[in-house]
């Protein structure tokens, strides 16, 4: 008991085309690619009432995933509540008219949809939507387990999801462990991985050391040995540990996919390894066991997704990428900071923001080459690490 | 003694939901006017005691001693120190605290005497004596090289040598209190003798001071070692069989892994002191930030039923900073103790006013936490007033100096000439006794103290914050710390709830037939299930949204006001919290 294949395609495509994220993400493509929609995969994952189903659909040579719930018209009101958005349309599923929305809308659904993701390995009592990004909805089961639901799909095994094997193979603890992967037809449709409650962005941390820095001077002209260190959210000793994980980030990377030597003319004396490659303060998660790398953006890891006559060759770079990134992740939490200030403190607040950026940039790097055997991946001493990363930094300001 | 008023308290298990409050008996209040507090003044001041809502009063060490570390170097065990009183006055303190549901407990030094016991001055006196095996004695001082020195401070070395013997003798703290030799029976023997005497007085227990360091073995700390365990066993037993409701309370400074095997099985303390917590509470309101809190929490591990922490903001010593990095005491001495003088060993001698700078807000939030997270709060006397220090006296005496009951002479602590004082009372303009006393705040309804009380009151209403779970809730903002403390209500038997071994209940507590079973704590008649405490650690106003979907429809109530806040729905609960703010909230489950 459900709607044909047919009856979802003519639902999903126009409800493809007024979602944000998959206008953002088509953005990039000429105009002409967007008739050329087709249903390209479909599972009935729960059939009856309500029912869910999984609907790919390409857009050129682009597919999307929408998970399609359905119900009695005259329920659907109460479980959908405000979320009228997520209403694809009425249909026939075989035994009556139902109303089609996106299932992660619904509670039940999605609920149910954990034991589909991880092959019936893992139920839950409870679920929140935590938040709907351009590729994926993210979704927490009991505070216990989480779900990244893919919408723009990538071939398996995308990149992300490879990553994160590989680094629990190798044995990196600093980030959150998968558990299971949802894949159909050669796509990754989901991945769930372990959750810790109350982890903490780490542009959240670095933002209440600067309110304690710019709140604790600003109303006070004379002039301090050290106003940033001696501030009493001093953000410095947590930098550090963040970079000691940064530092066994990149050995495990290395060993996970092993090590090759930069093109010349490249950061010197520095090898070339697969990094993150969107390292910056939302990235990583303060826990009540250090820091984890939260997550693993996809298209910085092989170059702009998409467009197929692009290579999808993983880069390998020095890793001072990463921590140029980082770093320049610090400059931009202290600029955010800096703008939440009255204009007339701006002054005070800009020379304030500026050292700590170079206080907590420093403790950063000195963690990072503190790690035991990091020496094989960056051959510099700290002076020059220092030096290479500042000028990474400058040019990812004058890049934007 | 006679039965408190309080609901649903066990009597064996008093200690689990009691506020204890420690005290310097010569340091609290002064009847024969020579200058030095004594039983029969703290007997006058039980009735403020009462009034404050105190359980239990822990008193420092009351013995004769030469008094090189705060009578922790006991020269007499039996007896108790002449210008304190006399055993007499002792046994009617203890009398007239039991008539007011309070109960008393004193310190216990097992691991080392004065130099000037009798046991010493015999042992020391030559190497075939009764007593020469009393004492750990070597010809040179090269054994336990690897053992840490506690006052590092003052003491080179855990060896001192004595002229009149000839040889060294061992000792973990000042060279003036040798440690004693438990592998000899008859030290254990004299000690299980001293534990009966005081019991038999009416004593209700004792914190057990330094007891990692009684058992040595070369090749080791010297901390921790398992004969230490099996003689807590031993002295434990001992307790259960012949003297119920009565307590153990450790003093182990160290991480919360090495403490909990002080409890045993529940067969070892009841109570044990979880000392890096401390610090962590102020480095966490420094930092504005939860984690210095939550990280220990999460390396806390489960303790035995019947087992209880005993959690405390100051004490007697230092603030000790033995138990984090050395970078996170970097940080501890650059916020807390800018001048040398407020350092001492490894810690900081501060009250807990200066701490803060005497801002109230913290003071409160400070206490806030103390009160509600896992453990029996132990106050320390002076505190409940926002007493000072005065970092200018010698050794922890700072931090020790006479209670400030009124704006009289000599803080109304003693009518002896002010020379005669043990101590000078505190006279500085902020902190000193005509600003700040008991009498002042006592008659100031919006007082530190008057809040202290109320908050007091609150707690000993809803046991969750005794012996509840303890459940950190998840917050975007790191600089808001929530939790949920919960009594469990399992269905069913006593007994034979699932993992249950159907071992039978400690002391034999008494149970209800048929009664809900609860972890720990007894459920009061229409007492919730859940009291969710949210504190913000910032010195500016914060917003949190915390995921309460598992009280959805219930509507929170402000414990202190008795304030409704809007239900909780599915949605994500919004809390906005003053600088440094609280809140206790009720919950009832659906």
């Amino acid at each position: 008991m459900h709607p044909t294949p047919s009856a979802f395609e003519g639902l999903v495509v126009p409800y493809l085309q007024r979602q944000p994220w998959f206008l953002a993400d088509m953005s990039r493509f000429d105009r002409g690619v967007w008739a050329t929609f087709q249903l390209a995969d479909l599972e009935i994952v729960i059939d009856g009432r309500p029912g869910l189903a999984s609907v790919v659909v390409t857009v050129g040579n682009r597919p999307f995933h929408v998970l399609v719930g359905w119900r009695e018209p005259a329920l659907a009101p109460a479980v959908l509540g405000d979320r009228q958005g997520a209403v694809l349309g009425m249909c026939d599923d075989g035994s009556g008219d139902v109303l089609c929305y996106d299932a992660l809308a619904d509670e039940e659904l999605s609920t149910r949809l954990l034991a589909v993701a991880t092959a019936g390995r893992e139920r839950a009592r409870r679920v929140r939507l935590v938040h709907s990004l351009v590729s994926h909805a993210s979704l927490v089961y009991d505070e216990r387990l989480f779900m990244k639901s893919y919408r723009v799909l990538e071939p398996a095994p995308r990149p992300e999801i490879e990553l994160m094997l590989k680094l629990e193979e190798v044995g990196f603890e600093h980030t959150l462990r998968p558990v299971a992967c949802w894949e159909r037809s050669g796509w990754d449709l989901a991945l769930v991985r372990e959750y810790i409650p109350g982890a903490v962005e780490g542009r959240l941390l670095a933002l209440t050391s600067l309110r304690d820095l710019l709140g604790r001077n600003l109303d006070d002209d004379r002039p301090k040995l050290d106003e940033v260190g001696g501030a009493g959210g001093d953000l410095s000793s947590e930098v550090r540990r963040l970079g000691e994980t940064t530092g066994s980030l990149h050995l495990a990377l290395a060993e996970a996919f092993g090590v090759r030597a930069l093109p010349a003319g490249d950061v010197p004396r520095s090898a070339a390894i697969r990094v993150h490659g969107d390292y910056h303060l939302r990235r990583v998660f303060r826990t009540d066991a250090g820091w984890i790398v939260g997550g693993f953006g996809d298209d910085p890891l092989i170059g702009k997704l998409g467009d197929s006559t692009q290579s999808r060759e993983p880069r390998f770079v020095s890793p001072l990428e990463d921590l140029a990134d980082l770093s320049y992740s610090l400059r931009q939490v202290a600029a955010e900071a800096v703008a939440a200030q009255p204009a007339v403190t701006r002054v005070q607040a800009e020379r304030l923001a500026k050292a700590w950026e170079r206080r907590n940039r420093g403790s950063f790097l000195s963690g990072y080459l503190g790690v035991g055997g990091i020496g094989r991946l960056i051959a510099l001493d700290r002076p020059a690490a220092a030096e290479a990363i500042k000028s990474l930094v400058t040019k990812r300001a004058t890049a934007t | 003694m006679a039965s408190s008023s309080r609901p649903g308290r066990h009597e064996a298990r008093w200690y689990e939901e009691a506020v204890f409050y420690e005290l310097l008996p010569r340091g609290f209040f002064d009847s024969n006017a020579d200058g030095v507090g004594d039983f029969a003044g703290l007997r006058q001041k039980l009735d403020y005691l009462q009034w404050l809502g105190i359980d239990c009063v822990w008193l420092l060490p009351f013995y004769p001693s030469p008094l090189h570390d705060g009578g922790y170097d006991i020269s007499d065990f039996v007896t108790v120190a002449p210008d304190l009183g006399n055993l007499d006055d002792l046994v009617a303190l203890i009398e007239d605290a039991h008539h007011r549901g309070i109960r008393i407990i004193s310190d216990l030094v097992m691991n080392h005497t004065s130099d000037q016991h009798p046991w010493f001055i015999e042992s020391r006196s030559s190497r075939d004596n009764p007593k020469a095996d009393w004492y750990m004695w070597a010809d040179d001082d090269h054994g336990f090289a690897d053992v840490r020195v506690i006052f590092c401070d003052v003491e080179p070395s855990n060896w001192t040598f004595d002229q009149r013997r000839q040889q060294y003798y061992w000792h973990r703290f000042f060279h003036q209190q040798p440690d004693l030799n438990y592998d000899n029976p008859e030290v254990v023997d004299a000690m299980l003798g001293i534990v009966r005497f005081w019991l038999d007085l009416g004593i209700d227990g004792f914190r057990l001071d330094a007891v990692p360091y009684l058992y040595k073995a070369e090749g080791t700390s010297c901390e921790n070692l398992p004969a230490t365990h099996t003689l807590l066993r031993r002295v434990r037993a001992e307790i259960d069989a012949s003297y119920p409701n009565r307590l153990l309370l450790a003093e182990v400074n160290q991480w919360p892994s090495v403490v909990t095997e002080y409890f045993g099985a529940g067969d070892e303390c009841h109570m044990c002191f979880n000392f890096p917590l401390m610090p962590r509470m102020f480095m966490a309101v420094r930092r504005e930030q939860r984690f210095p809190i939550t990280e220990i929490l999460a390396q806390t591990p489960p303790i035995p039923d019947g087992c209880q922490w005993g959690i405390f903001l100051r004490n007697h010593d230092e603030l000790t900073l033995e138990m984090v990095t050395d970078e996170e005491r970097d940080y501890m001495y650059n916020e807390y103790a800018h001048d040398p003088r407020m350092r001492r060993n490894i810690g900081i001698r501060r009250r807990l006013a200066p701490l803060v700078d005497n801002d109230r807000r913290v003071a409160e939030l400070l206490y806030g936490l103390l009160l509600s997270l896992p453990g029996s709060p132990v106050l320390y006397y002076g505190d409940e007033l926002l007493m000072g220090d005065n970092i200018y006296l010698g050794d922890r005496d700072g931090v020790r100096t006479p209670m400030q009951w009124a704006p009289d002479r000599n803080a109304g602590f003693s009518r002896a000439d002010f020379a005669q004082l043990y101590l000078p009372p505190l006279m500085d303009p902020v902190h000193g006794y005509q600003a700040v006393n008991v009498e002042a705040e006592q008659r100031d309804p919006s007082s530190f103290l008057h809040w202290l009380r109320r908050m007091l009151l609150v707690r000993h209403q809803y046991p969750q914050f005794a012996t509840g779970s303890l459940e950190v809730l998840p917050a975007d903002n790191p600089s808001v710390l929530a939790y949920v403390r919960q009594t469990r209500v399992t269905d069913g038997p006593l007994g034979e709830e699932p993992g249950s071994d159907g071992a039978p209940e400690l002391d034999g507590a008494p149970e209800l037939d048929g009664a809900p079973k609860l972890d720990g704590a007894p459920k009061l008649d229409g007492a919730p299930a859940a009291v969710l405490c949210v504190s913000n650690l910032s010195r500016f106003a914060q917003p949190v949204e915390l995921s309460l979907g598992r009280w959805e429809g219930c509507t929170p109530i402000e414990l202190l006001g008795r304030v409704p806040f809007p239900r909780i729905t599915v949605k994500p609960y919004s809390v906005t919290l003053a600088p440094y703010g609280i809140y206790w909230f009720e919950l009832e489950e659906r």
